[in-house]
């Protein structure tokens, strides 16, 4: 039970610390400067930032579930910040490196990036927020055939800017002759368990994200008025609202059962990770087609705050890999798996029992 | 909302490992299993499964049952789908009547029957839906009138599964005229009648898979005693919607499909090549949804052992589940390809025209998909 009760005592305080600075005008403001200081510093002051990267590598500490319980916080209130990047992804693994986080925004990105005589060579494409980082932390392929963490500052890297439909910034990083500031050797699985660590952070965002999609499109169509009475009182738009609601579920359900089986200090199951982000990415889809239909030409408007989820949903649903690889994935091990394995693997518990 | 993921216990895992064992001892190699809740209907796999104790097994100790906890129940039940078992003897007084004599039913009744279903000697039928009343199933006609004694019921009810195997079903009738009783869910009553007695008359009705285990059953004045009442006289309609709830979320409602796409597996594996993409994509995406839905439906297990009632999520993972169950189907045959050969080689191929021709009852037994969305977009649009 005290996971539980951790769980939603650090999603309500995220919410309180972003209640009201989200607004419209903060989020039309972080599309156009690519950065949110009114809503970074709040969180980062009261140290949200690091929430799931231990105390020892400077991080909030707390486990993959709390982490993710920031995120759908972070994904209901389209909070333009890199908290995943900083959190999740950068801070644990400089944390799995035994390094020790810097200050500020951190992010990162998988690509084909190699170490040559003391310099990276490569480049890394739709880093989040690569311009405003205060380090960019990726994986390289050392000569002697390991694996390095580097950390690199984004002054000395050539950053191209670039954004995802909801104009959060997804920039080009090209690392060709950069010196990294910090180097350490990375365990061999590190691009593997980033790779399913942003999964599993999209998943959440996700789930946050469907969650107000469906407070909002319940709220509007129980408001807009149509012949004679309010329009969610229509089988038809009735439909919508609860597909709706059950793929956010479905979503929710996904990324919380993959987080709860990282357990208190360990890291998303592959399977799981898999799962959660194959479930997830497709419900984002669906929530999104499903509340623009009941909400009508409203939904579409600048104006309305449907847009800036549904825009975090679309472009979401594809990073870190998108329902279709992971399905592939997934796919794949089940296959390998054998027929009498299925059940015993699709029935396995999130952990152990409280 | 109330869903949260859950662990199983040591205990319970424990548990899963001991029904997983039984059954793979029990069943035979070539078993060739049913599609989860239509699993076939075997007295003797009823009583073997009764003498583990695990039929009735949340029924209290001193009725005969092994006094288990809602979720201990989810764990066998999910087993014994999984595997398709047949487990139709006992599926509906194990799941749906003896909770209903738990809550509604004298001392007498439940002395007398709990111990029974227990046991996997007492098997029920549904007398829910009539040709008039499906959806609406406020709309019964089915009469019962004051006798000496008792109650003389009269009328027809359709879809009875099985009610030519079971003893008794559990007859929804109206007790009292809707004109007398002023609004139409008031004076309906629940009736455990006797399948055998005089009076009773069942005849199948042979669907489009072939099969022929659903049946009309006419109740031609048949007299029911006043200690086979079930519950209050005209009370009958919340006692109903309280075993609907019980009804909708279970493993039943995702588990029809995992034998085919078990088979699905196997003839994958058998195969010479890699599975390509679209195949690894088609079984992850099963998989993913599979597991995602499992912990939605044991979330409301959980939520019921703790005494709640979340009769909104219930209905929330049918839907999803059956939905789920019929995209299945189709994504197994578009990754398989070719036609469907209801005689073909593997068994893949069997039980895949098997779920073809099932597949559009599942949105349909136990609340439409229409009547559940109904239920849920009420609840969300209070």
């Amino acid at each position: 039970m005290t996971v539980l009760s951790d769980v939603t005592a650090v999603r309500e305080a995220v919410a309180d610390v972003l209640a009201d600075r989200c607004t419209p005008a903060a989020l039309e403001d972080a599309e156009r400067d690519g950065w949110a200081p009114g809503v970074w510093d709040p969180l980062h002051a009261g140290g949200f930032t690091t929430v799931g990267v231990p105390e020892d590598a400077g991080g909030a500490g707390g486990s993959v579930a709390q982490a993710c319980a920031v995120l759908e916080e972070i994904g209901a209130a389209a909070a333009p910040v890199p908290l995943a990047e900083t959190g999740l992804l950068a801070g644990r693994l400089l944390a799995h490196a035994a390094l020790v986080l810097p200050d500020g925004p951190l992010t990162t990105g998988v690509g084909p990036v190699a170490l040559r005589h003391g310099a990276l060579v490569g480049r890394l494409e739709r880093v989040a927020w690569a311009r405003r980082a205060h380090r960019i932390v990726l994986l390289a392929d050392d000569p002697a055939g390991g694996l390095v963490v580097a950390v690199v500052d984004p002054a000395a890297a050539s950053i191209t800017p670039g954004r995802n439909l909801a104009g959060e910034p997804r920039d080009a990083v090209d690392l060709d002759g950069v010196v990294p500031e910090t180097l350490a050797p990375a365990p061999p699985d590190a691009r593997e368990a980033l790779a399913r660590r942003g999964a599993l952070a999209r998943a959440a965002l996700i789930a946050g994200a469907a969650h107000r999609v469906r407070d909002l499109t319940v709220a509007y169509t129980g408001e807009r008025v149509q012949f004679g009475r309010p329009v969610s009182r229509f089988p038809a738009v009735a439909d919508h609202l609860v597909r709706l609601a059950e793929q956010a579920e479905m979503a929710a359900m996904a990324a919380r059962a993959a987080a709860m089986g990282a357990g208190e200090h360990g890291e998303p199951a592959a399977l799981d990770a898999a799962a959660a982000a194959a479930v997830a990415s497709e419900a984002a889809g669906l929530v999104a087609a499903a509340a623009h239909q009941a909400t009508g030409a409203m939904g579409v408007t600048r104006e309305f705050a449907l847009g800036v989820l549904t825009r975090r949903l679309w472009s979401w649903r594809d990073e870190w890999g998108g329902e279709r690889a992971w399905a592939i994935r997934l796919g794949r091990t089940l296959a390998a798996g054998g027929s009498d394995a299925l059940w015993p693997t699709l029935s396995r518990g999130v952990g152990t029992s409280p | 909302m109330i869903f949260a993921p859950s662990a199983l216990s040591p205990g319970e895992e424990a548990l899963r490992e001991e029904v997983r064992s039984f059954l793979a001892a029990i069943l035979p190699a070539d078993f060739r299993p049913g599609l989860g809740l239509g699993g076939r209907h075997d007295p003797e796999f009823t009583r073997v499964l009764a003498e583990q104790g695990w039929v009735g097994m949340s029924i209290p100790v001193e009725y005969g049952g092994a006094g288990a906890s809602t979720v201990r129940r989810f764990v066998v039940v999910e087993e014994l789908l999984a595997a398709g078992a047949p487990i139709a003897a006992h599926w509906i007084a194990e799941r749906q009547t003896a909770p209903a004599l738990l809550r509604f039913g004298t001392e007498e009744q439940r002395r007398w029957f709990l111990p029974r279903i227990a046991a996997g000697e007492c098997w029920f039928s549904l007398g829910m839906s009539e040709p008039d009343a499906g959806s609406d199933l406020a709309s019964v006609r089915t009469t019962a009138t004051r006798v000496d004694g008792g109650w003389r019921v009269t009328g027809t009810k359709v879809w009875t599964t099985n009610a030519h195997l079971n003893h008794f079903a559990v007859v929804l009738c109206r007790t009292t005229p809707e004109a007398e009783a002023g609004d139409r869910h008031a004076g309906l009553s629940q009736l455990i009648v006797d399948l055998g007695a005089d009076g009773v008359r069942v005849s199948p009705i042979p669907l489009i898979d072939g099969e022929e285990h659903v049946n009309e059953v006419v109740l031609d004045g048949v007299f029911v005693p006043d200690e086979r009442v079930l519950g209050e006289v005209g009370k009958g309609w919340a006692q109903v919607t309280a075993e609907l709830a019980h009804e909708r979320s279970g493993p039943d409602r995702y588990l029809s499909v995992l034998g085919v796409y078990r088979a699905f597996l196997e003839v994958c594996h058998d195969s010479a090549d890699d599975v390509d993409d679209t195949t690894a994509a088609a079984i992850g995406r099963i998989g993913a949804q599979m597991w995602t839905i499992r912990q939605l439906s044991l979330a409301v297990a959980r939520s019921l052992e703790q005494g709640e009632a979340p009769a909104v999520e219930a209905a929330l993972v049918k839907d999803v589940g059956t939905t789920f169950e019929q995209q299945v189907v189709e994504t197994l045959r578009d990754a398989a390809g070719g036609e469907i050969d209801p005689e073909g080689p593997t068994m893949f191929e069997r039980l895949l025209a098997e779920c073809v021709l099932n597949a559009p009852t599942w949105t349909l037994r136990g609340g439409t998909t229409e009547v559940l969305r109904g239920i849920a977009a009420k609840a969300l649009t209070r």
